[in-house]
């Protein structure tokens, strides 16, 4: 004791516990800094935050009496709502001005498992993360949905989201039936082959027709993958992807192209997980890993110029390093996503996604190369990344991107907050829709709407139908969101 | 005979530091984000104190060795955190090192403080003036925690100066 009390006195032992305390405290500052959603002085906002809007109330929704409650009061009062889950959609589509806000995050259970019809009934307002750690104890795992597991169901249902899987086509050809409450207030129980067409205006609705209560979901095994990744010329992709789609042994597929100086949309990665036909009933759902390292390097490859081309060497040991190992599909299905977390002042950080016919990959790619600079170092408007993932002809939903089998471009951008800063992303965004639309290609509609309604008109022919139905489905516009007023207004 | 630095420049700096430190409390909330790390900041800053305290003790207790430079040095800390507009990237590295800083500091000024001739009359008129401030400053509408921040930072600045001045007058008199 005596000891202890005489190292304690020593000022280097002092300054070394002060030392060691703020390693300990470095180590537990958190990655993810920023602030969005409700939670900003009155006024609601999504991931971007570039659409501040005053709503009415946010209703934390938990059972569907209440909210069938809400939406027969809205009717009559002619009061608007929005559908909120975990808010990734940038473009305003979970709020509207004076509106009242669904929240939807508590409605969040596992209502059943069957293993041997390989299904789950799930509320809609929990996320994949839930419905993962509930059926991989059961040796399963979801047939589609997003590479991160951060989403819920029913916001990623809206959006028809897709993901690494190359073989059970679009989400929402996963939903064997679904539980929901229409915009007059009434709860109709959806099966596969609704006469009424209800699934295929609620799943890639955006939240315009009415709230998704339950779903049940199609599992399949949670296999063992073994991981191959190679880099290859952008120019060879498309030929790569068809030998890819041709091989039955593969189930999942994506890929990243360089857009660092020395490289610039020449190189790409390709990541292939090969089917093991082993299924997997013990190994533990992935954590986060090596966030704080993974961030490190983003940042440094925001900064672009020669620390992009860096960024890029240092992508390329990772893809090495993981080259023949195994993952589940599980695991597969819920890469990181803290990392990415984008703090700068008066700067944002956003996605866009452009589909585009996989046989016109190639072309396409020279002709971003005209309309793109290879080194955004001094611009305002940067390209920070670029994922290329397979998405399935969708023949399901009322607003379809995939109107053949299309690669989806998702893009980060950061640009600055100034008003010609802004304006002068929405043009190059626009240019970039342009030559997407050229190719016969689409844009995603979950993100900040840079482009302009001919633009939308012009990626999705079907929007009349899509419009009527809503004025015969939802005649008193219960249900709306600032993407509605942009597009359908 | 007490000079006047001797006599009222400590009970400015014990003073001031429990009446900034609603201000400064608001604003290491603000960056710490979990109550957890919020905690542990205050650890370091309690660690930080003992080894200033410790510091000034094996130094042999020179009776003003350093003293202005304390007072400087915490006044930069609270001008740093009241007047710079950092980017919320970096707030919580440097709440931090401000911990770090004021806590050794601290330790060392009042290992100083201790030894003063003062220190005793001190405590109580500490404990007098800050009840009385407090009382003043709730019938104040705050208009942000950052002026009195900058404010009382500006004052410790002028306190070390004054301090180096008077050492200065003191060696020539000499």
């Amino acid at each position: 004791m005596k000891g202890i009390t005489k190292f304690m006195k020593k000022p280097w032992f002092l300054g070394i516990l002060v030392f060691a305390m703020a390693i300990l405290v470095i180590w537990n500052i958190p990655i993810e800094k920023r602030k969005y959603g409700f939670s900003q002085s009155g006024l609601a906002t999504d991931y971007t935050g570039l659409l501040p809007e005053r709503i009415e109330k946010v209703v934390n929704v938990h059972n569907r009496n209440e909210l069938q409650r809400i939406v027969q009061e809205a009717n009559k009062k002619g009061k608007h709502i929005s559908i909120a889950g975990l808010q990734h959609s940038q473009g305003g589509h979970t709020y509207y001005k004076d509106g009242i806000v669904l929240d939807m995050r508590g409605f969040n259970r596992i209502v059943e498992i069957n293993k041997q019809a390989k299904i789950v009934r799930v509320e809609s307002g929990a996320s994949w993360e839930d419905v993962q750690e509930a059926v991989t104890p059961y040796g399963l795992a979801l047939q589609v949905t997003q590479s991160q597991s951060i989403f819920t169901i029913g916001g990623s249902l809206s959006v028809n989201a897709h993901g690494r899987d190359i073989r059970f086509g679009p989400m929402a050809e996963t939903v064997r039936e679904m539980t929901v409450l229409t915009p007059t207030g009434e709860i109709k129980q959806l099966t596969r082959d609704d006469t009424e067409e209800w699934t295929t205006y609620i799943l890639g609705g955006y939240g315009l027709f009415g709230v998704i209560l339950d779903v049940t979901l199609n599992l399949t095994e949670n296999e063992v993958y073994t991981i191959h990744t190679k880099k290859i010329e952008t120019e060879k992709y498309e030929s790569y992807l068809h030998r890819v789609l041709e091989n039955q042994n593969i189930a999942m597929h994506y890929a990243r192209i360089s857009v660092a100086p020395g490289t610039f949309l020449d190189e790409m990665y390709v990541i292939d997980y090969n089917k093991t036909k082993k299924q997997d009933k013990t190994t533990s759902l992935k954590e986060e890993e090596g966030v704080r390292v993974s961030k490190f390097a983003l940042d440094l490859g925001r900064k672009g110029g020669k620390l992009e081309d860096l960024f890029w060497e240092a992508q390329r040991l990772y893809i090495n390093s993981i080259d023949g190992k195994t993952i589940t599909r599980n695991n597969a299905m819920r890469s990181e996503s803290t990392f990415m977390e984008f703090t700068t002042p008066g700067r944002v950080e956003v996605l866009q996604e452009f589909f585009i016919p996989v046989d016109s990959y190639e072309e396409y790619m020279q002709s971003l190369k005209d309309l793109l600079p290879h080194n955004d170092q001094d611009e305002d408007f940067k390209v920070h990344n670029i994922t290329v993932r397979y998405a399935a002809k969708d023949n399901m939903t009322s607003l379809p991107y995939a109107k053949e089998d299309m690669l989806g471009l998702v893009i980060l951008v950061q640009h600055g907050l100034k008003e010609k800063e802004i304006a002068h992303a929405k043009t190059m965004i626009q240019k970039w829709t342009d030559v997407t639309l050229q190719y016969g290609g689409t844009y995603y509609l979950p993100y900040y709407p840079y482009q302009t309604k001919e633009q939308f008109k012009e990626s999705y022919p079907n929007w009349k139908s899509f419009k009527k139905q809503k004025a015969e489905r939802d005649p008193n516009e219960v249900f709306v969101n600032l993407f509605y007023d942009h597009y359908m207004k | 005979m007490q000079n006047k630095s001797e006599r009222y420049i400590p009970l400015i700096v014990t003073v001031g530091q429990v009446v900034i430190f609603p201000y400064y409390i608001v604003w290491l909330k603000e960056v710490s984000f979990s109550y957890t790390l919020f905690a542990w900041l205050f650890a370091t800053f309690s660690f930080a104190a003992a080894w200033g305290y410790r510091f000034f003790q094996s130094r042999g207790e020179k009776p003003r060795s350093l003293i202005a430079s304390v007072y400087v040095a915490m006044g930069v800390v609270y001008i740093v955190v009241g007047y710079w507009k950092l980017p919320i990237e970096y707030l919580p590295y440097v709440a931090l090192m401000t911990q770090i800083i004021l806590g050794f500091l601290q330790g060392y000024f009042r290992a100083w403080h201790t030894k003063q001739r003062s220190y005793h009359v001190h405590a109580i008129n500490h404990y007098l003036i800050v009840g009385v401030i407090m009382i003043g400053l709730s019938f104040m509408k705050v208009v942000s925690p950052s002026i009195f921040l900058t404010v009382f930072g500006t004052i410790l600045c002028m306190c070390g100066m004054w301090e180096v001045v008077r050492g200065f007058d003191f060696k020539m008199m000499k």
